[in-house]
């Protein structure tokens, strides 16, 4: 019979081993148990969908459903050899995956993301250099290279695998702009003071510092590059005092002093969105895939509503003529700018299945996966050109997206930037206080100021 | 204990007590400790561009961190917010409880109903409360819109003005108006809790120490000032002690009530410290931060027990 104390310290040392185990790498969640006879290597994805959430009002409804559906065609494909194991996670995903990374963690075999993420990546080595096999695959010259530069780094070699790519346009209502949007700045202040006498806001755009500065490449970038200006040198360096760029804001000013747009505009938390959707205001810049996917219900200026409460809404309304996109405007002779962000995949750098890994984005990019991958979990319009000329993308609305983005010069808004976190953030505030902060401030000196603080740690 | 002892056949303590509380030391070493450690070494370490690897960098984090011109405006923000949320709360709780105290006819239902704030999640609240300042259809933005209250052209919008003319960009005086809302907002939150805390010390006045004090000829505002409030004194420290470190460590209200904004205007210290850390990814940074508060918090710990030792001693 065992003693008291031999029992005392058998459950001490089970405590122990419980604690031990808690410290081992845990089961991915999502994972199904391997039957005894499927051999198939893992390909592990990271989404942030979830392939077992079926609730159709959940905001990833259309994500989700395509994982679950794709997911065991994938597994039939390549019975035996590959098995697609998704592991569900939240929008901290990029975070998740550096800390991984640097922690020699559980890594995905291949993650989806968006190219604005790419400098986060590679200043932290947290993705693998994929240039050998993208520039030898058979779709490789199919690709928008744009797309493709947006997915090359400063030593020009290629970290992602771009899939789709959704520029930053502006959508409007044809009630208020029947003669379609303004193409020059002056246009667009004369319709402007117009609508205003009609007591509506000619647009309304996210000029908070909301999302930790996520307004830096929307709104601001789209004003800034269309009268020439950026945010960088070419060199790494942020580089914000210059005439184009002081214009760009001069003219934002003058836009928010006569009452162009909302108050709502600078609230946040997408609050300056929902002049737009209600009809209040004209226009809102925003990405392609934005406007489509998440712009709704809408209600038009003269009252039609469109109320699924899915991308069919804005499809919709632009479907009927009541909802149009455009490039945005740019002074008389200039040619509109724009931040584009561009969707596909990485490869982790310890992700255990790497040829897996090819496997899978070679699965993707045949054309009805893309369509479908394009359509319902990366957004925007194709990259490749044979996938773009497919029927699903000759809608009105794809239509137009694609025509605002070949009337633009849309490129990445962090440009040499490698700090874009910090970039960001810097950048929204400086904006947000010129604009509405303190709107007597000296331009030059603010942006000087900034530019300044933010080299200082290069 | 002796009867464990003696059915364990020990006849000396030995390593029992040891034993017993081993499995928690683990637990609190796994879940505090190593984050601790591992938070110091961060402090003193950068991530290299381009490798992913961490270098030590020796005090260049600390250097960065109170050089920044974000991090001495977020300790501006944060020493605002603590004044006005310790001072409105302790005044507001004592003057709660003391009505309280009187034992009307519908008190349990008052305590009940005014515990309502404390079961809300802070993010919900936020979220709340910034439902009644949103532009355009907030609950109480026609309010702070209206320019004869509050000045030409159009009043202020609690979320989106901002003093034009503070002192400069590192000392943001006078505040923006969403930071003395979320110091209304974070009070009306806590106020049950303390409340609660200070109805308690109230409660355990001897009614007897009280009416000795009335027969001497003590009037209302001498019983309160030299009898109740300092028997209530220890409750009344461990409710500021609760409140600063609630004060400088509470996250969850700025991120659903302000998110920071307008502009950088409710940037408190503990929001700073998520911004760096989870949407900068300068962990070195972050764990300067870290550490920084952590002091801070040690501080008043420390200061806390001090004034409490000194009120034991009297």
């Amino acid at each position: 019979m065992l003693r008291y104390r031999q029992v005392l310290s058998m459950l001490v040392l089970l405590s122990l081993l419980l604690m031990l185990s808690a410290c081992t790498a845990p089961v991915a969640p999502g994972a199904p148990a391997p039957s005894a006879s499927d051999t198939a290597a893992p390909v592990v994805t990271w989404y942030y969908y979830d392939q077992d959430n079926t609730d159709p009002e959940a905001n990833e409804r259309v994500g989700n459903f395509y994982l679950a559906e794709t997911i065991p065609q994938f597994n039939e494909e390549f019975v035996g050899q590959y098995r697609w194991v998704n592991v569900p996670r939240d929008y901290n995903l990029v975070l998740d995956l550096v800390a991984a990374v640097q922690n020699n963690g559980d890594v995905p075999d291949i993650m989806r993301t968006g190219t604005a993420d790419l400098p986060t990546f590679l200043l932290n080595n947290t993705v693998q250099d994929i240039t050998d096999y993208v520039t030898n695959a058979p779709w490789y010259a199919d690709l928008d290279p744009k797309a493709v530069e947006a997915c090359t780094g400063p030593d020009g070699k290629l970290y992602c695998v771009p899939v789709s790519e959704s520029p930053y346009l502006v959508y409007f209502w044809t009630d208020l702009y029947p003669e379609g949007f303004p193409k020059t700045t002056d246009a667009f202040l004369a319709k402007a003071a117009e609508l205003k006498a009609d007591e509506n806001f000619a647009l309304t755009y996210w000029g908070s510092t909301a999302f930790d500065g996520e307004g830096a490449g929307r709104y601001y970038y789209q004003v800034i590059s269309s009268f020439g200006g950026s945010y960088d040198d070419g060199q790494g360096n942020m580089r914000l005092n210059t005439p184009e760029n002081v214009a760009a804001v001069e003219f934002m000013r003058e836009i928010v002093a006569n009452g162009y747009s909302p108050e709502a505009a600078f609230v946040g938390n997408f609050e300056e969105e929902a002049s737009f959707k209600d009809g209040l205001a004209g226009a809102f810049p925003t990405g392609f895939y934005i406007g489509y996917q998440y712009l709704n219900p809408l209600k038009s200026p003269t009252g039609q509503e469109f109320n699924t409460v899915s991308a069919q809404d804005m499809e919709d309304a632009v479907n009927t003529g009541v909802m149009g996109l455009a490039p945005i405007f740019a002074p008389e002779g200039a040619t509109p700018g724009c931040h584009m962000d561009v969707f596909g995949f990485v490869i982790p750098n310890g992700a255990k299945n790497v040829e897996g890994a090819k496997a899978y984005i070679d699965w993707i990019m045949q054309q009805e996966r893309a369509v479908q991958w394009v359509l319902r979990a990366g957004g925007g319009v194709p990259v490749a050109s044979s996938v773009r000329e497919d029927p699903a993308f000759q809608t009105d609305i794809f239509k137009q997206g694609a025509a605002a983005l070949e009337a633009s010069d849309c490129k990445p808004w962090y440009g040499s930037l490698t700090r874009i976190a910090e970039a960001k953030k810097l950048i929204t505030e400086t904006m947000f206080n010129l604009l509405k902060g303190n709107p007597d401030a000296d331009i030059a000196a603010a942006l000087a100021a900034t530019e300044a603080e933010y080299n200082s740690n290069n | 204990m002796d009867w464990i002892r003696k059915r364990l056949g020990l006849s000396a303590p030995g390593w029992l007590p040891f034993w017993v509380i081993f499995p928690a030391l683990l637990v609190i070493a796994a879940i505090q400790l190593y984050p601790t450690l591992y938070t110091i070494i961060l402090s003193l370490q950068q991530i290299e561009p381009g490798t992913g690897q961490f270098v030590f960098v020796g005090s260049r984090n600390f250097e960065r961190l109170f050089g920044s011109i974000a991090f001495t405006r977020s300790l501006v923000h944060t020493a605002i917010f603590l004044l006005g949320y310790v001072a409105i709360t302790l005044g507001a709780s004592f003057a709660i409880a003391l009505l309280l105290r009187q034992r009307l006819r519908l008190t349990p239902l008052y305590i009940t109903l005014i515990f309502v704030p404390w079961i809300i999640s802070d993010v919900v609240a936020g979220a709340v409360w910034r439902l009644f300042v949103v532009p355009d259809y907030g609950l109480f933005s026609p309010f702070f819109a209206n320019p004869a209250l509050f000045g030409e052209p159009n009043g202020i919008s609690i979320l989106t003005s901002v003093p034009p003319n503070q002192l400069s960009p590192r000392v943001p005086l006078p505040p923006a108006p969403a930071l003395l809302f979320l110091i209304v907002a974070s009070t009306w939150k806590i106020l049950p809790f303390t409340t609660l805390l200070i109805l308690g010390a109230l409660q355990t006045v001897s009614p007897e120490v009280q009416e000795s004090a009335k027969i001497d000829g003590a009037s209302n505002w001498q019983l309160l000032l030299r009898i109740i409030l300092p028997l209530i004194k220890p409750m009344l420290a461990v409710t500021l002690f609760y409140l600063l470190l609630g004060g400088i460590n509470g996250v969850g209200m700025v991120f659903s009530l302000t998110g920071g904004g307008p502009g950088t205007s409710t940037e408190v210290i503990s929001y700073l410290l998520y911004s760096i850390g989870f949407s900068k990814l300068d962990f070195g940074l972050a764990g300067a931060l870290s550490v920084f508060i952590a002091v801070l918090n040690f501080g008043l710990i420390a200061l806390t027990l001090k004034l409490s030792a000194a009120y034991e001693e009297q």
